[in-house]
């Protein structure tokens, strides 16, 4: 269809919600989101906690079924699909609540990715991929660990890398910087870059807004479950309806952080929640 | 007229049947195997009590009680948690070694023999219209129901019952809280296997029984904590309300189902609840006030 | 909620809390599994070279011993590899015996016992044993499978209880299920114990195959972590009722082949929960999701159920669940699920295992202390799952 396939000018839609509403006993937890994502780009998703930011990213992902309104991969409806199809299509998760193989140390974590979410790689081959992803994301030294002997910033690595094994297509990632230091943030920012660069579509759930607004493209804003901006970072951080509905007064308290750096981010993430 | 005496009465027992295993799994997340047995032995504690001491039935009942709750809390307290933070298989592996042994023991104290008890009251009735209402199974009933109100007074009024509920919803939170775990969980086990004595002394009136009965009224437990969801006790008195129904009247609809398929009924059941609706019919998902 | 272990992660190699699972995977990585299955095969060499004793007693007792292996091996597919507690395995054992004794009565024909068709009318209830087990698994696995922990296992457990009931109400086999079909007498009585052995062999090949192949790493992911498992691209559904059919076929030929053994079977011996618990005990007293944890954990279990049985005086019946030996399962479930609920395999590993090298554990090279170092570890393992 595109004459141009390169990534910057080529407009095209990977991946499109219309309508979608996710309902847990009543309340929306996602109502009715509508927004399509082009190959290519960095697309941020912010939003207080409970914003239903997570329940997207599971109805995207397919651990959780909307209630109404479809998902499009590609232009084809997936919103039936059990997680493991759409795994198969290209479609890379992280979870916010880390969910490693326990038992499994972290090299054997990263090959399953590899194994299974790509077709016909061998048991080496996919310990092969499984070790450069680790070289990748900085846990080439911890990989004989096991999947519950990991820091908190490393289970957040071990997410990333496990997700990246499988060749997505498109990659989100759900709060993969919370309880970083600054230091660890701006490599994680390097890290999205240059997977991007690799022509990887991502989607950046984040709560450190610093982080989201140098990475992203575009920003999409989430409150109550509802869109309320969808724009370019400068633009949306900037909207008086974000500003109030999210950043409000604790805007000027992340104002307050940016200029103490030895305050770590994780601090006034949490003054966000 | 009759058959719904019937199933209202029935359905009020089996919330006494499984009023005890509904409170450890919903607090402790145990699913006890031995919960059958626990029924069986208070039946033979009842029976014990009953004949030599020539005492009603009714307060042998609380003999059941009494020395089930020590049971339970040995159990508990000495065996039970050393493994309470392994794998759900681990637990449930130890329920059902507990359940061979105390069967076993019932075995070799008693043979295998039917017994009932027989009451003092036996054959008495009020008739009621068309329907007649056993005075035992009446009486039955009501015990069954005045415990179910007497453990959700006791959960939602007192500290100690706040403390099983808190320890319930979040183990670690009531730790931080001060409250001591070991001796909470032992209590609260201690309370089902009383509530599984009450219940063996009510049964023993109204059914034949024999050691290896148990197995029946712990997969009959499950099945109604299943259709009542794990939500409070009055769930119970639901799902054994819907179960009662269901064993009453299949055997109308379907007369070649009826006796002999007892445990066939029960697993059907629960299959079939847990795969239209894992929360049970009215259920929520953990215990609360 | 994730516990902290920062600096120390990278060099200390006790986790804090023994995992469920532990070390299951140990056989996955590196040549583990090499020593696993020539470990296997010298455990199935000496059974099979027990007969030459000459001792009927010993062979027989071994029968049911290397019976169990088998049952053993077969539910550590679902339950040791894939984590799903399944509590009625004994469902496809006693349709295995009940095709068989089916088979042998369906053919009135046949009256001389000497008939050559009857060993086929054997082979045929083998194969229609194998055939049903294995459509029942699916069927049944496909719904419940989806249940989790608990609801599973009770389900499992139900199914059991459901067929042996249905079994005698339908009077298969004979009134109340009462099967005594007329088995032909085998000169060779000896081909019951080589047709175990013979099981238990072909169940450790694949075990050991299960150990590293693409199967079994899906089993353990979905072990370790469905949900992760699923989002990875595993078709987990499949891969469960895979496993869960797996474990049904050799079980169901063990019931088989014990039907002809017996010469004279109930449902209530043939579905009773005993045999379904001993298949998990066992397991987990050898070691859940290991190679050799299910052999291992048979042989000491029945060895010891029948030694004794011996010495209380009473008579070694082959499932001699009536007096006393419930007792003895009971207690030793108990004693298992307190002190090795993690297997005598991985106590064995977490005792031998060495620290890190430099690691803050390491505490000088003397035997002396890697000894006291390795009853600590071990210690520290067993104590995990208490409160
Ligand atoms: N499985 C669930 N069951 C019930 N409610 C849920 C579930 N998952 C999320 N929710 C609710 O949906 C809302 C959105 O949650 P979530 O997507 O996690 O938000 P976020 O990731 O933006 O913090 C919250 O109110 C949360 O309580
Ligand atoms: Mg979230």
């Amino acid at each position: 269809m595109s004459a141009n396939l390169s990534p910057p000018t080529a407009s095209e839609t990977i991946l499109e919600l219309q309508h979608v509403t996710k309902r847990y006993g009543g309340l929306p937890a996602v109502d009715d989101v509508s927004f399509a994502v082009q190959r290519g780009e960095v697309l941020g998703v912010i939003g207080p906690n409970g914003a239903g930011k997570s329940t997207m990213v599971s109805l995207i992902g397919g651990s959780a079924a909307p209630t109404s309104g479809k998902v499009l991969f590609q232009g084809q409806a997936i919103n039936t699909l059990p997680p493991h199809r759409r795994a198969h299509l290209g479609i890379g998760r992280t979870f916010q609540l880390t969910q490693p193989f326990t038992g499994l140390d972290i090299r054997e974590n990263v090959m399953v990715g590899a194994f299974f979410g790509r077709r016909g790689l061998s048991r080496s081959q996919a310990l092969h991929v499984a070790d450069e992803v680790l070289a990748r994301v900085g846990l080439a030294h911890k990989a004989t660990l096991k999947g519950d002997q990991l820091t908190v910033a490393d289970r957040k690595r071990l997410e990333v890398a496990r997700a990246l094994a499988m060749d997505p297509r498109i990659l989100l990632l759900d709060e993969v910087m919370a309880g970083l230091t600054p230091a660890e943030v701006t490599d994680a920012i390097e890290l999205i870059r240059s997977i991007n660069r690799d022509g990887v579509t991502v989607l950046v759930v984040e709560h450190i807004v610093r982080a989201i607004a140098s990475v992203s493209d575009r920003v999409l804003v989430l409150h109550h479950g509802r869109k309320i901006a969808e724009d370019t970072p400068d633009t949306v951080l900037s909207d008086p309806k974000v500003i109030e509905a999210y950043l409000g007064e604790r805007y000027a308290k992340q104002k307050q952080a940016e200029k103490d750096p030895a305050q770590p981010a994780s601090e006034w993430m949490e003054g966000l929640a | 007229m009759q058959p719904i005496v019937d199933w209202l009465l029935l359905g009020s027992f089996y919330a006494a049947v499984a009023l005890g295993f509904s409170l450890v799994w919903g607090i402790m997340n145990i699913i006890n195997l031995a919960h059958g047995v626990f029924i069986i032995t208070g039946a033979y504690i009842a029976y014990q009590v009953a004949t030599n001491l020539h005492l009603s039935p009714f307060l042998a009942l609380f003999f059941s009680m009494g020395m089930l709750f020590a049971l339970g809390w040995i159990i508990q307290y000495g065996i039970i948690n050393r493994v309470i933070r392994g794998p759900l298989l681990v637990t449930f592996l130890l329920t059902f070694g507990l359940e061979l042994l105390l069967t076993d023991t019932l075995q070799n104290l008693f043979t295998s023999d039917n017994r009932f008890i027989n009451s003092t009251i036996e054959g008495a009735g009020i008739n009621l219209g068309s329907a007649h209402i056993s005075l035992v199974r009446f009486i039955s009933a009501a015990i069954a129901i005045v415990l179910t109100a007497a453990l959700a007074a006791f959960l939602s009024r007192t500290r100690l019952g706040n403390a099983i509920l808190a320890t319930g919803m979040d183990r670690d939170a009531a730790r931080l809280m001060g409250i001591d775990i070991r001796q909470i969980y032992a209590l609260t086990f201690a309370i089902s296997a009383a509530l599984a004595g009450a219940a063996g002394a009510l049964l023993g009136q109204m059914q034949a029984f024999y050691p290896t009965r148990g197995e029946l009224f712990t997969l009959r437990s499950f099945a109604i904590v299943v259709l009542g969801g794990l939500g409070t006790p009055w769930a119970v008195v639901a799902g054994g309300m819907v179960f009662a129904f269901i064993e009453t009247f299949l055997p109308v609809v379907l007369p070649r189902v009826g006796v002999g398929y007892e445990n066939a009924v029960a697993f059907a059941v629960f299959v079939i609840v847990l795969l239209v609706r894992p929360t049970g019919l009215f259920g929520k998902a953990f215990y609360s006030q | 909620m994730p516990r902290e272990t920062s600096s120390t992660a990278s060099n200390s190699p006790v986790a804090g809390s023994g995992p469920a699972s532990g070390d299951a995977t140990t056989t996955r990585a590196g040549r583990g599994w090499l020593w696993s299955l020539l470990g296997g095969l010298v455990i199935l060499g000496g059974i099979a070279a027990i007969p030459t004793l000459g001792s009927d007693t010993l062979t027989s007792n071994w029968t049911i011993i290397t019976m169990y292996i088998v049952l053993a091996q077969s539910w550590n597919f679902i339950g040791g590899f894939t984590g799903y507690s399944a509590f009625g395995n004994v469902t496809f054992f006693g349709i295995g015996a009940y095709a068989v004794a089916v088979s042998f009565l369906s053919n009135p024909k046949v009256i001389s016992p000497y008939d050559p068709q009857r060993p086929q009318q054997f082979f045929i209830g083998l194969l229609a044993g194998v055939v049903i087990s294995a459509i029942f698994a699916f069927l049944i696995g496909l719904p419940t499978l989806r249940l989790k922990g608990h609801y599973f296992a009770i389900a499992t457990l139900g199914t059991s209880v459901a067929v042996e009931e249905i079994v005698t109400q339908r009077d298969v086999a004979g009134s109340g299920g009462l099967a005594s079909p007329p088995f032909p007498p085998l000169s060779l009585h000896i081909a019951f114990y080589y047709g175990f052995v013979a099981l238990a062999l072909v169940c450790l090949l694949l075990t050991t195959w299960l150990a590293r192949s693409k199967f079994g790493y899906a089993l353990v992911a979905i072990r370790e972590n469905e949900q992760a498992a699923q989002t990875l691209g595993i078709a987990t559904t499949w891969y469960k009722v895979g496993a869960y059919v797996l474990s049904a076929i050799p079980t169901a030929i063990a019931g088989g082949i014990y039907a002809y053994y017996s010469s004279g079977f109930e449902p209530a011996t043939v579905f009773t929960s005993s045999i379904s618990v001993t298949m998990v005990l066992v397991t987990f007293l050898g070691g859940s999701g290991t190679v050799l944890g299910p052999i291992i954990g048979a042989i000491i279990f029945e060895y010891a159920s029948q030694q004794f049985a011996l010495s209380s005086g009473q008579a070694t019946s082959v499932f001699g669940y009536h007096f006393g030996s419930d007792t003895l399962l009971g207690v030793a479930i108990i004693i298992v699920a307190i002190a090795l609920p993690q297997g005598l395999v991985r106590v064995v590993q977490e005792f031998t295992r060495r620290p890190v090298a430099g690691g803050a554990g390491a505490s000088g090279n003397s035997r002396a202390n890697q000894f006291v170092e390795g009853v600590r570890r071990v210690r520290k393992f067993i104590a995990a799952n208490g409160i």
